[in-house]
C-alpha cells in the first residue's frame, strides 16, 4: 500500500476516534451543570450563553410558564383568569417588559424573579404558541 | 470556572485555529506556485505543515472551549446548529489533514498533493462559515 493511501486511511480513523471522543464528552458536560447550577447563584453568563440558553428556549421557557404562569394563563396558555397567549401580536420587547413591570392591577411583576436569559426562554416558549 | 470567562476564552481559541489554517492553505498554494523555485518551495511547505499542525493542536481547545460554553450541546437550534453543521465538518476534516501530512512527511506525490490542497481549501470555507455562525451567535442575540 502507498504510504498516502496509509496515511489516509490513518487520518479517516483518527478523525472519527476524536470526534467520537468529543461527542462523548458531551453527556459528561451537561450532568456536571445540572450540578454546578444546583449550587451556584444565578449571575448574567453573557451574550454567547443568553443566546445557547435561549436557543434551548421553548423547552426551558414552558418550565417556568407552568411554575409561574400557567395557574394564571390556563396550564395550556390558552388563558383562564389571564388572558390567552396564542399567537401574541407584542414585540419581544414589549413582553419582556411585561413580565418584569407587570401590569398594574392585572399581572404581577416578576422583574426580580425572572433574569434576562429566563425571559428569552419564555418568550421563546411564547412564540412557539401559535394557534 | 465562571462561565463567562469560558465564553472569553472561546472568543480567543477560536481564532487563532482558523487564523493558522487559512495561512497553512495559502503557504501550500504558494510553494504550488513556485516549484521551480526549490528553496522558496520547501520553505512555504514548512510554513504550511507548521502552522498546520499548531491550528489542529489549537482546534482542540477551541473545540472544547465551546463544549463547555454551551453546556455540552453538539447540535443545538438556530444559530448554534448552523454554526454546528459546519464546525464538526471543519473540525474532522482538519485533525484528518493533519494526520495524514504527519504520516506522509515531506515528500507526497504530485496528486495526492493536489487533493490534500483542495481538502484544505474546503475545511478553509467549513472554518469559515463555523466562525460566521459563531459570531452571529455572539452578536445577533
Amino acid at each position: 500500500m502507498q504510504i498516502e493511501t496509509k496515511a489516509t486511511v490513518l487520518a479517516s480513523v483518527a478523525s472519527v476516534c476524536v470526534l467520537a471522543m468529543t461527542f462523548g464528552l458531551s453527556p459528561l458536560l451537561r450532568s456536571t451543570e445540572t450540578a454546578d447550577s444546583s449550587r451556584e447563584p444565578r449571575t448574567d453568563p453573557g451574550p454567547v450563553v443568553r443566546a445557547l440558553i435561549s436557543d434551548r428556549g421553548p423547552a426551558q421557557g414552558q418550565k417556568l410558564f407552568d411554575r409561574n404562569c400557567a395557574h394564571c394563563h390556563g396550564n395550556d396558555a390558552r388563558g383562564d383568569e389571564g388572558p390567552s397567549l396564542y399567537s401574541l401580536a407584542l414585540s419581544d420587547a414589549r413582553i419582556a417588559k411585561r413580565i418584569r413591570e407587570g401590569v398594574k392591577g392585572e399581572m404581577p411583576r416578576f422583574g426580580s424573579k425572572f433574569n434576562d436569559a429566563d425571559i428569552e426562554a419564555l418568550i421563546a416558549f411564547l412564540r412557539s404558541l401559535k394557534d | 470556572m465562571d462561565n463567562s470567562l469560558w465564553v472569553k476564552m472561546h472568543g480567543r481559541t477560536t481564532h487563532f485555529p482558523i487564523a493558522l489554517v487559512m495561512a497553512s492553505t495559502l503557504f501550500d498554494l504558494a510553494g504550488f506556485l513556485v516549484p521551480a523555485n526549490p528553496e522558496k518551495f520547501h520553505g512555504f511547505r514548512a510554513a504550511a505543515f507548521y502552522t498546520l499542525m499548531l491550528g489542529a493542536v489549537g482546534s482542540v481547545g477551541a473545540v472544547l472551549s465551546g463544549l463547555v460554553i454551551s453546556h455540552g450541546e453538539i447540535w443545538g437550534h438556530s444559530n448554534l446548529a448552523h454554526h454546528h453543521i459546519f464546525l464538526w465538518p471543519a473540525f474532522g476534516l482538519l485533525l484528518a489533514l493533519a494526520v495524514w501530512r504527519l504520516v506522509v512527511g515531506k515528500h507526497p506525490s504530485q496528486r495526492a498533493f493536489k487533493i490534500y490542497l483542495a481538502a484544505s481549501v474546503v475545511t478553509c470555507g467549513l472554518m469559515g462559515a463555523a466562525g460566521y455562525w459563531g459570531g452571529e451567535l455572539l452578536l445577533n442575540s
